[in-house]
């Protein structure tokens, strides 16, 4: 084969096949080189460039609907770096959302000023093009790409408040913890690219067991594989501590509560809901890729010890954040923990689905499919609730230039609607009956509990996780004590609050989580597009 | 469905549903008019009321045969019902509730009288409630404490909203295709009512007269819903019509209970009735009977109906017709078809009946509504107290609409009711008739008079009803809902006049200064007394439509006493009454027009009304004079008869079988044959009675109050209402107040010494659970509080704040994790 | 003696594990991301290697260019924000960040 011959290939591949199925990515990559010309001739000073960025990010995510709704099968992309799939594209769509509704709340809370605005939107939009990388990732190599496309805009923009000390703080600490752990993972992907000879992962689970099979003949080789399989399990746990760096997962959260309060609000909002929705889409395909199609004696056992091992995790990252948020005194920093908290329930879906996928239980794919649909479902949720609860932080800052959480006191009576919008987004979080969160994670249980009839490990997990449901709703109500029922203290201020647009934003994103609770329709629809979406992913695997 | 008859649902279904559009608005005129002086909402209300008339009227000469009408023919021709559904509103198993309409010419011509007169009423309205028109009404009637009168915002917009609401109410009841849903509309002009009779709800006596009117009618509605239970039960449909249910056909009401011609058993009265028109037949057909020649009038009236041609056929239709009932006179079957096919159940293969007695319960049940709607005995007592509404309202709610719908239910629900039921309303008619017209002699205030009258003509027209004149009844109502709507309006063109003077002894005298007022209002009495000029002048009599109509009741119960001996008083009372009707309209004509004035004040002050109110009027007195112009053979009347229900024209036959109870109602022919007779009784009665008021308070040759004093105990026991109301407070009342405070006492005494024992000891209880709580389950919540607390303060200890630390924690986990795999993951 | 895949690998770990104590051991934020840079260095020693010696073929030197490319921007990005600090904090030792705990 000539080089021309592999060019024209190349270009087919590319030009022909993968660009269309990029679009979305390629528009918010136009919306970056036009924010920058918009800089470079000076025309921010009469266009404000979050028209810019909010005219791109709904472009893009036009196109990403476009693409949902076209639907299609499963193809790879670009020589199989990445894979187009339903998976991908709703994980895509709601990334692109939540960048809207980002880019709508600094516009309203005003924190790129005009002068910085064209930095702070460039460093968005290219922290979710890595996102959306990571969400459709089919090699080694996009997987590191795509973290690391992630993490780098998002150190920038922890430490955006230049000037202030804790914010450079913040940033340091993100920047070497996350390069750190980076290094860390890409020792990690080396090891397993060499062992395996491949950065290819929809080939990981077969040459795992090439590597493994009998036929590999001598008894030498077999010590041979024997030390090679312990260097590829230490190789996937180097790469899935850098996934666990992204989710903030113990013991790799240090970071987050640093950087969340550290961060501008908007930043730390941003953080907790796309990086880790984005590292979830990763961690299954990363999970699902390390066990492979083949339901061999060998790939049972990694799938049980994967699913254990991540419900380990998972019960110790919900109950250290859980029991870590109670003594805060900064809501960001609870924010924060709670943030680490909900990791963890999402992660028990993770675990529920590794145990189950492959298990002996009847109906195995459909409910691992169903845990799958239970972590998307509790994401979308998330993603309004605690874009609402970082909004409302937001919204006060501006006000009262305080977020310790005695300053909130008696705020509930003078801003009502960022008060109920509070109570609702809180609520939603510990995961009361009529707000989308208690739907989002009964889905959860119920899978746990599914899963707990293949192992039951599981239900300890279910137990530890409904233990911290209780647990959680103490700090959570701390909060709502501030701000209902400590009086104001004598003197301060009255703090004045207009719905338009600060209540209008707040209304807008704790809608739903009402909508996701109150109403059938909405989890229904929801839940039948997470359901489809998930049994997409499961029976093509 | 032919695009005609769609266009008069079409027409039908706006004019019905354009009050309801108006109400709609108007009933926020309170918000979006600028100040109560706004006239914005009434003149919607008008608008919409007229062009409901128009769309009415429209319908009207759309729907009719005019051919069939004014011809010489059969009037069955003259339309056929049209009926169907608008909306579904539910199933309940085999219950189905809907909207239907059912359109015959009946319907047709009960929406055009209805917007007529509603229009009429509605422009007089507008005169009439102008003091209304402000800010701050002064209402002289209230009182206060402060010696002062109650001051508020005028409710002109308020009253249109109502009367708006009640003509949508009153159209839909009309329209209605099915008894449920006419029930439906039963309640909603009885809610108009109370609203209406209530307006002015600051004055004691207006409230008071609105919840009586409410609560009688209950009593009446009791029955109804009676009624509605016996007819779902039994027929297992609402619908009058026939209609089909997922493609599967469904008789109605009127199908199910359609008549079968009359077997052997009542031979003889059939030969009878035969052998009467055979004598009729062998008149010579050119034998004229001079004019005046009152013996034969009856026979050339019936010539007339029935010229040669058409004889023989209609002599071929007037076969006796009865229910279908069996031997032993205990069911009735039901029909799937008007040809008498009886309905076979599937299931028990048989034939579906019903027992003959449960037929009467429905009968008198669904009538029980009709007598509490249209006042009559025993439950008449709430039509007087209800004149404290405004006068508009007493016109068009109180005597000319809502209050006929008893009888126009009478009359459609007819083919339902068993002549025993027929009888029942026979004699509630002549007792009401006579009770109410002997009360109205006495009565001084100009509109009690009128109510009390009201009262009488509908007695009237339910005896028509009852004694198989089913045409005349409903002939009377529509007739009188003219006449009597004029006199109220010129009542309340009086009662404005002289300010709110309702009491005739002050009047007086009054056609001088109210002439317009003063004749519409003669041709108003004039038409309810039935006065003719009884000679045929161009083919016609000169007579008012009054005179026709009662005359066409007169001789159908004339008729019915010629058949039934027995019954003779349903005869001679209305025949008297019909005198008594006479004597105390011109009574009230005379005390209040004629003669010199007793109050000079009151005469001083008092002035004609305005063009808005005198024009309705004249438009009022115009049809009161022409609108039953040629009598049984002019176009009303024929209308009425083309939704005759088919079993009317032969008579039926009761199914008693005993001799002395059996009840023959009269065939039409039967009736043709007495009608110049009655139509002289009744005429003599009515010269009388208007003789004898002329001489008493025309000319004054007997003092009135002598004849008060030498029957005190008569004029008192009149004036106190026969003591009905009396009566019906020691019946009910006053055993209620009692059992009322029995209940309190034992209330008082037993349950509530229960409750608070009962609430004392949950007391306790919840005090010994309070200590429980406090001691033990406190305690151990926080004991865990603490705790949880406590190892989240050590987990801050963890986070140093060090990064060279947390990347220290890098490798440790990573290492961590490591070793914890090979321990569970030994190769 | 034949210099084979072991020995890259070997020395790959080195420079990895000497990256990582590095990082946790130098109180200059210069000298941490250092650190950082022996770490992917020693994980491009690997790629590179595995290259040469196994299935692996080219891939392990594209991916080792990019992680250089990466490498460079994300020391740029820390050298940015370690000046930030500085600029805050008058100095780049790390442990003197430590308003930011528990």
């Amino acid at each position: 084969m000539n080089f021309d011959a592999i060019l024209e290939k190349l270009i087919n591949d590319t030009v022909g096949q993968s660009l269309g199925h990029f679009s979305s990515e390629l528009a918010l990559c136009v919306t970056i080189v036009g924010l920058l010309l918009v800089r470079l001739v000076s025309l921010d000073r009469w266009l404000p460039t979050y028209w810019v960025a909010l005219l791109g990010a709904i472009a893009a995510f036009g196109l990403a609907a476009c693409q949902m709704k076209q639907g299609g099968a499963t193809q790879f992309l670009f020589t199989g770096l990445l894979v187009y799939d339903q998976f991908g594209i709703f994980f895509r769509l709601f990334l692109l959302l939540f960048l809207v509704l980002v880019i709508a709340l600094t516009v309203i809370s005003g924190i790129p000023d005009n002068e910085d605005g064209p930095d702070f939107y460039t460093l968005l939009l290219g922290a979710t093009i890595g996102m959306m990388l990571m969400v459709s990732a089919n090699n080694l190599l996009i997987l590191f790409l795509g973290i690391e496309m992630t993490s780098v805009p998002s150190y920038v923009m922890v430490g955006f408040l230049k000037g202030r000390k804790l914010s450079s703080e913040a940033a340091l600490k993100y920047v070497i913890y996350g390069a750190g752990i980076a290094g860390v993972m890409l020792y990690g992907i080396s090891l397993m690219a060499g062992m395996l000879g491949t950065t290819d992962m929809s080939l990981i689970a077969e040459r795992m067991h090439l590597l493994l099979s009998p036929e590999a003949d001598g008894a030498d080789l077999s010590v041979r594989s024997n030390a090679m399989l312990r260097t590829v399990v230490l190789a996937s746990l180097l790469i899935s501590a850098g996934v666990a760096f992204k989710l903030s997962l113990v013991p790799f959260h240090f970071w987050c509560p640093d950087a969340f309060e550290g961060a501008p609000a908007e930043v730390a909002g941003f953080l907790s809901v796309a990086s880790k929705a984005a590292a979830f889409a990763l961690l299954v395909r990363f999970c699902l890729a390390l066990v492979g199609k083949d339901s061999g004696a060998l790939s049972e056992h990694v799938y049980l010890y994967l699913g254990v091992g991540l419900g380990v995790v998972a019960a110790i990252t919900a109950t250290f954040g859980n029991l870590a948020a109670y003594s805060q005194t900064n809501i960001k920093r609870l924010l924060a923990y709670s943030t680490i908290a909900h990791a963890g329930y999402m992660l028990m879906a993770v675990a529920a689905m590794m145990v189950l996928v492959n298990s002996d239980v009847a109906d195995a794919k459909l409910k691992a499919a169903g845990a799958l649909e239970g972590l998307i479902y509790y994401l979308t949720v998330y993603l309004f609730m605690n874009l609402g609860a970082f909004a409302i932080v937001a919204f006060i800052r501006n006000q009262i230039l305080s977020e310790e959480i005695k300053d909130y006191a008696g705020l509930g009576w003078q801003a009502p609607c960022l008060g109920i919008g509070m109570v609702f987004c809180l609520f939603s979080l510990v995961g009361m009956p009529p707000f989308g969160g208690f739907f989002a994670k009964l889905m959860i249980f119920k899978s746990l509990v599914d899963a707990g009839y293949a192992n039951p490990f599981m239900w300890v997990v279910l137990a530890i996780g409904g233990l911290n449901t209780v647990f959680s709703l103490i700090y959570y109500l701390r909060v709502l004590n501030a701000m209902y029922i400590v009086p104001r203290p004598e003197g301060s201020p009255r703090v004045k609050f207009d719905f338009l647009p600060a209540g209008a934003y707040v209304v807008m994103v704790t809608l739903p989580v009402l909508l996701t609770g109150f109403f059938p329709y909405f989890p229904d629809r929801l839940s039948d597009t997470a359901s489809r979406v998930a049994n997409m992913l499961i029976s093509n695997f | 469905m032919t695009a005609e008859e769609s266009l008069i649902v079409k027409l039908l279904t706006a004019a019905w549903l354009l009050p309801l559009l108006g109400f709609a608005v108007e009933v926020f005129g309170g918000y979006w008019q600028k100040s109560r002086k706004s006239k914005a909402a009434a003149l919607m209300a008008v608008a919409c009321i007229g062009c409901g008339f128009v769309a009415s009227a429209s319908a009207l000469c759309l729907g009719i045969e005019w051919s069939a009408l004014l011809g010489e023919g059969t009037k069955h021709d003259v339309m056929e019902p049209i009926s169907g559904t608008f909306y579904l509103l539910g199933e309940f198993g085999p219950l189905v509730l809907s909207l239907d309409y059912y359109i015959d010419s009946l319907t047709l011509l009960m929406f055009t009288m209805v917007t007529l007169i509603a229009t009429c009423i509605h422009v007089f309205a507008l005169g009439y409630m102008s003091d209304e028109l402000t800010d701050d009404h002064v209402d002289h009637e209230v009182h206060l404490s402060d010696g002062g009168h109650f001051h508020r915002p005028g409710r002109f917009y308020r009253f249109f909203s109502f009367m708006s609401l009640f003509c949508f109410s009153m159209l839909g009841l009309v329209l209605a295709g099915n008894i449920f849903q006419v029930f439906v509309f039963w309640e909603l002009v009885g809610i108009c009512s109370y609203l209406l009779i209530g307006f002015y709800v600051e004055r004691k006596s207006a409230s008071t007269a609105a919840n009586k009117a409410f609560i009688v009618n209950r009593v009446g509605d009791f029955g109804f819903i009676i009624g509605l239970m016996v007819i779902w039960t039994s027929f297992g449909t609402f619908r009058f019509f026939d209609h089909e249910i997922d493609t599967k056909p469904v008789p109605g009401l009127f199908t199910m209970i359609s008549r079968v011609e009359a077997e052997d058993a009542h031979h003889d009265e059939k030969h009878k009735s035969s052998a009467e028109h055979e004598k009729d037949e062998e008149h010579p057909e050119g034998e004229e009977h001079p004019e005046g020649e009152e013996h034969h009038n009856g026979e050339e009236k019936a010539e007339e109906s029935h010229p040669a041609g058409e004889h023989a056929t209609a002599e071929h239709h007037a076969h006796t017709m009865q229910l279908d009932v069996d031997d032993a006179r205990s069911v009735v079957f039901l029909h799937k078809d008007n040809k008498g096919t009886r309905i076979a159940d599937p299931v028990t293969e048989t034939e579906k009946s019903i027992p003959y007695w449960l037929l009467i319960v429905a009968g008198v049940g669904v009538f029980a509504g009709c007598i509490g709607k249209s006042a009559q005995f025993p439950l008449q007592t709430w039509l007087p107290d209800a004149m404290e509404g405004p006068t508009p309202v007493s016109a068009l709610v109180h005597s000319a609409t809502m209050v006929a719908a008893g009888v126009y239910l009478a009359g459609r629900f007819y083919p339902m009711f068993a002549p025993e039921v027929l009888l029942v309303i026979a004699y509630i008619g002549c007792i009401t008739l006579f009770v109410a017209a002997t009360i109205a002699i006495v009565a001084t205030d100009i509109k009690r008079v009128l109510a009390y009258s009201t009262i009488s003509q509908l007695g009237y027209m339910m005896l028509g009803i009852g004694v198989g004149g089913w045409a005349a009844g409903l002939f009377h109502l529509i007739t009188h809902a003219f006449f009597k709507s004029l006199m109220f309006l010129a009542s309340g063109s009086v009662i404005v006049g002289c300010h709110h003077e309702q009491e005739m002894p002050k009047m007086g005298g009054l056609w001088r200064k109210m002439p317009v007022t003063a004749f519409t209002m003669l041709v108003g009495v004039i038409a309810i007394c039935g006065l003719a000029i009884p000679f045929s002048i161009f083919g016609a009599k000169i007579a008012f439509s009054g005179y026709h109509s009662k005359d066409a009741i007169v001789a159908s119960s004339l008729a019915f006493m010629n058949a039934n001996q027995i019954h003779f008083l349903l005869f001679f009372v209305p025949l008297v009454t019909a005198g008594i009707t006479a004597f105390y309209m011109f009574r009230l004509w005379f005390y209040t027009f004629a003669g010199t004035p007793r109050d000079k004040k009151v005469y001083d002050h008092a002035r004609e009304s305005p063009l808005v109110m005198t024009i309705p009027l004249i438009v009022l007195s115009f049809f009161a004079i022409f609108v039953a112009v040629g009598g049984e053979v002019g176009p009303l009347y024929g209308l009425l008869q083309g939704s005759e229900p088919v079993h009317v024209d032969g008579g039926a036959v009761s199914v008693a079988t005993e001799g002395a109870t059996a009840i023959t109602m009269p065939s039409r022919h039967a009736i043709h044959d007495v009608h110049g007779q009655a139509g002289w009784y009744a005429l003599i009665a009515a010269v009388s009675g208007a003789v004898f008021a002329y001489l008493l308070y025309g000319i004054r040759v007997i003092d009135p109050a002598d004849i008060k004093r030498n029957f005190s105990g008569v004029h008192t026991f009149l004036v106190e209402k026969w003591r009905f109301d009396d009566l019906y407070e020691v019946m009910f009342i006053k055993p209620v107040h009692v059992i009322a405070r029995w209940c309190t006492g034992f209330d008082r005494g037993y349950i509530d010494g229960l409750l608070h024992w009962l609430s004392r000891k949950t007391v306790d209880v919840s005090n010994w659970d309070r200590k429980f709580d406090e001691n033990v389950i406190d305690g151990l919540v926080n004991w865990i509080g603490k705790v949880v607390y406590k190892s989240g303060r050590s987990l801050r200890h963890l986070q140093t704040g060090l990064i060279r630390q947390y990347v220290m924690f890098i490798a440790l986990g990573v290492l961590a994790l490591f070793v914890l795999l090979f321990v569970m993951f030994p190769a | 003696m034949d210099i084979g895949l072991n020995h890259y690998l070997v020395v790959g770990a080195v420079l990895f594990v000497c990256g990582i104590i590095c990082m946790a051991t130098k109180r200059n934020a210069i000298g941490i991301l250092m650190g950082v840079e022996l770490v992917l260095n020693g994980a491009n020693i690997n790629f590179v290697a595995f290259s040469r010696y196994t299935a692996l073929g080219l891939d392990g030197q594209i991916v080792s260019l990019f992680v250089i490319v990466l490498a460079a921007a994300e020391a740029a990005v820390a050298l940015a924000i370690a000046l930030n600090f500085y600029n805050n904090h008058l100095t780049i030792d790390v442990d003197r960040g430590d308003e930011l705990a528990g």
